[in-house]
């Protein structure tokens, strides 16, 4: 197995007298999938934040390619895709021209035809120029996924990527998160969707457990 | 009113004097020293305002300044009325809780019943707003006390009949209003136009009291029919168009009392950005930053209304120089600025409120920032620039001087606008103290005044030299400030 993208060792964190991460250790490798499973409150979220250096640990450490994770360092930044519940957009900016302000903000050769083929991927073309808070919660969550797939990534850390997803939106999603995973991507999940981790995730982290 | 509608309400009374856990005599007793404090305000403003009706007119001794000072007290009537038609616009007038719309209003209970008090409370409010404007500015212009007074009256009227003429706009998809609105904006404009260029008739500052209730007269039975036919129109008005106001006022009450007004301004931005649904594409341009920076320049072009009253509000500081305010004038510039300019910097405070969306670019968050401020600030300093033909002619000396100190007023009005907009909200994490309104955290009262700070700090070297050298100290502190700024975390 080839040496792991993100490595998560002895993750504590502590809100007040509150343990909600007690020693996590987890191994995301290029190519593979790792779910987090658990019910409300166990702490995904915090696992998440913390992977991403958006929460500070209270103990443990948490490496991307060997380097500790810091979310203002430039090489996370890069590297790591993220989609969580809080991720807000510009009011005065269309679906389309987000997702091509990013592409070109991460330095995308070809940013129109790669937009182009992700608001096809995410069926938002007939929203192309709607404002984001004229969209439905669907087509927000379609938004927030499109924003991770029209720039460069090594690792995507996605917060229930299903939330709010229809069926149909539900398929495309493991079909595309295969072929992340065949295109050499890690991808860390949490999910409350059976089917998606099992779908999807090479390895399962039972926070419950 | 309908039976439902009286039966309703007493039940909804009955609920709410059954889980009162106070009497009114106690809730104003607990509430004294707000009640003690607004009465000292008051008078202490009553104070100020006489006090300035003789200093003004004693120092005011030239025509131009005495003509300038006349028509500027019915501008600021006017002022008040227009004010108070955007505000009516803003929220309905008419306006109803999401929980009313959804309970209620969705009843066949008789809308004009439950609304009647809404739109009439309203109107009420509406002439208490616009009466005080045009009472000071009456004041202010040396009016005899009975042309205030009627100048008031007819304010307050005026603000009646056009909340009316907005409640019966809301039931139709006419635009009437909103002309009526823009109309009122560009004569405001043209008022301060003529007195900035010296045009301004004399004699404005003594109107006949009979001639002022006469037009209060006819503008009371123009409101009394327009209150009237805004009444029959409530029944046609749509629960969503009832409700948008409701949802919107909460927001906004909240953020006034949490004293966070980036807050408020986040509000009115998604708000105004919601109205509109979809815009015309503009695809983007470069890449890394650069692709930030031509976003920035697409936003500017797509709140074409922002840079219009930016462009507008150049006129006060000419407008403030036949008063003879000398180095003062420095203040206007920049608190002029400050409060039209600091729109514009939409993008950035977005970034600033939201790090999940900071998190989604490659660079490093200053780059981001620095991106994200640079047309804005571009814009503001040219706009200070502008302002160097007024400074020249009320603070005097060479031309060269006027110019750096417009420059640098520039500089501090867009430091100003990227310290407010770039500014965190109050942290309830640090230690909370106690206060009449319960715990609050100690950088509550602070955000009250960020931005302003800045200002002060640019403001206070060209007030005290009002040359290349004040010019000097002000861009330096400012660029202090903005590298600070930018830089940190």
């Amino acid at each position: 197995m080839s040496a792991p993208l993100l490595r998560v060792r002895g993750l504590t964190k502590t809100f007040g007298e509150v343990v909600v991460l007690d020693g996590v250790d987890l191994d995301v490798a290029p190519g593979s999938a790792v779910a987090l499973r658990g019910r409300n409150g166990a702490g995904k979220s915090t696992l998440l934040r913390c992977a991403t250096g958006a929460e500070e640990a209270s103990a443990g450490t948490v490496e991307l390619d060997g380097i500790d994770v810091d979310e203002r360092s430039v090489h996370v930044r890069r590297s790591v895709a993220i989609v969580t519940d809080d991720l807000d957009f510009f009011p005065d900016l269309s679906v389309i021209e987000h997702l091509d302000l990013l592409a070109r903000a991460h330095g995308v050769d070809d940013a129109e035809a790669l937009v182009d083929a992700v608001l096809e991927d995410v069926r938002l073309v007939d929203q192309a120029a709607q404002l984001p808070g004229t969209l439905s919660s669907g087509q927000r969550r379609r938004l927030a996924l499109a924003s991770a797939f029209v720039r460069p990534r090594r690792l995507l850390v996605l917060d229930e990527p299903e939330a709010r997803l229809d069926r149909a939106g539900l398929g495309w999603l493991v079909e595309r998160l295969r072929r992340e995973k065949a295109d050499g991507l890690g991808i860390l999940l949490a999910s409350h969707d059976p089917d998606l981790v099992a779908a999807v995730a090479d390895d399962v982290l039972d926070l419950d457990a | 009113m309908s039976a439902e509608v009286r039966e309703l309400r007493r039940q909804i009374r009955e609920w709410r004097r059954g889980r009162a856990t106070r009497s009114l005599v106690e809730a104003i007793g607990d509430a004294y020293v707000a009640i003690f404090s607004a009465l000292v305000i008051g008078a202490m403003a009553g104070n100020v305002l006489i006090n300035l009706r003789v200093v003004t007119a004693d120092a005011c001794t030239s025509t131009d300044c005495a003509d300038a000072r006349g028509a500027l007290g019915w501008l600021l009537g006017l002022l008040g009325v227009a004010a108070v038609l955007a505000v009516a616009r803003l929220l309905g007038p008419v306006l109803a809780a999401p929980a009313v719309g959804s309970w209620l209003l969705a009843t066949p209970l008789d809308r004009v019943a439950l609304l009647r008090g809404r739109l009439l409370g309203t109107a009420a409010v509406a002439a208490v707003a616009g009466a005080l404007p045009a009472a000071v500015g009456g004041l202010l212009a040396g009016f005899p006390v009975a042309a205030v007074a009627w100048s008031a009256v007819l304010a307050a009227l005026l603000c009646v009949l056009l909340v009316a003429a907005a409640a019966r706009a809301q039931s139709t998809a006419g635009a009437t209003i909103r002309v009526l609105a823009r109309a009122l904006g560009v004569l405001l404009w043209a008022g301060l136009a003529a007195v900035a260029a010296g045009l301004a008739p004399g004699s404005l500052d003594s109107p006949a009291p009979a001639g002022l209730a006469l037009a209060a007269a006819v503008v009371a039975v123009a409101a009394a029919v327009a209150v009237v036919g805004a009444l029959r129109a409530l029944p046609r008005i749509p629960r969503r168009r009832l409700t948008d106001g409701g949802a919107l006022l909460p927001g906004l009450s909240g953020a006034l009392s949490g004293l966070d007004l980036t807050l408020l301004f986040d509000i009115l931005l998604a708000r105004h950005w919601r109205v509109h649904s979809s815009v015309r594409v503009v695809r983007g341009r470069g890449a890394g930053p650069t692709a930030l920076v031509w976003r920035e320049v697409v936003r500017l072009r797509r709140n074409a209304t922002l840079l219009a009253l930016l462009a507008g509000a150049l006129v006060l500081p000419y407008v403030a120089v036949p008063l003879g305010i000398g180095h003062v004038l420095v203040v206007v510039v920049t608190l002029t600025g400050f409060v039209f300019g600091v729109g514009l910097f939409a993008g950035l405070r977005v970034l600033s409120r939201t790090p999940s969306l900071l998190r989604c670019f490659p660079q490093p968050a200053s780059a981001v920032r620095l991106a994200c401020l640079c047309v804005p600030a571009g814009v503001l300093v040219l706009w200070g620039l502008a302002t160097a033909p007024a400074l020249h002619a009320a603070v005097g000396g060479a031309w060269t001087d006027a110019l750096l100190v417009a420059l640098a007023s520039g500089v501090t009005v867009a430091v100003a606008a990227v310290r407010w907009t770039s500014s965190r909200p109050p942290d309830y994490r640090l230690p909370l103290i106690t206060s009449p309104m319960g715990a609050v955290p100690t950088s509550l009262y602070g955000s009250v005044l960020r931005g302003f700070d800045v200002l002060l700090l640019g403001t206070i070297p060209l007030l005290a030299a009002p040359t290349e050298v004040g010019a000097a100290w002000s861009v330096g502190l400012c660029g202090a400030v903005l590298t600070f700024l930018v830089s940190r975390r």
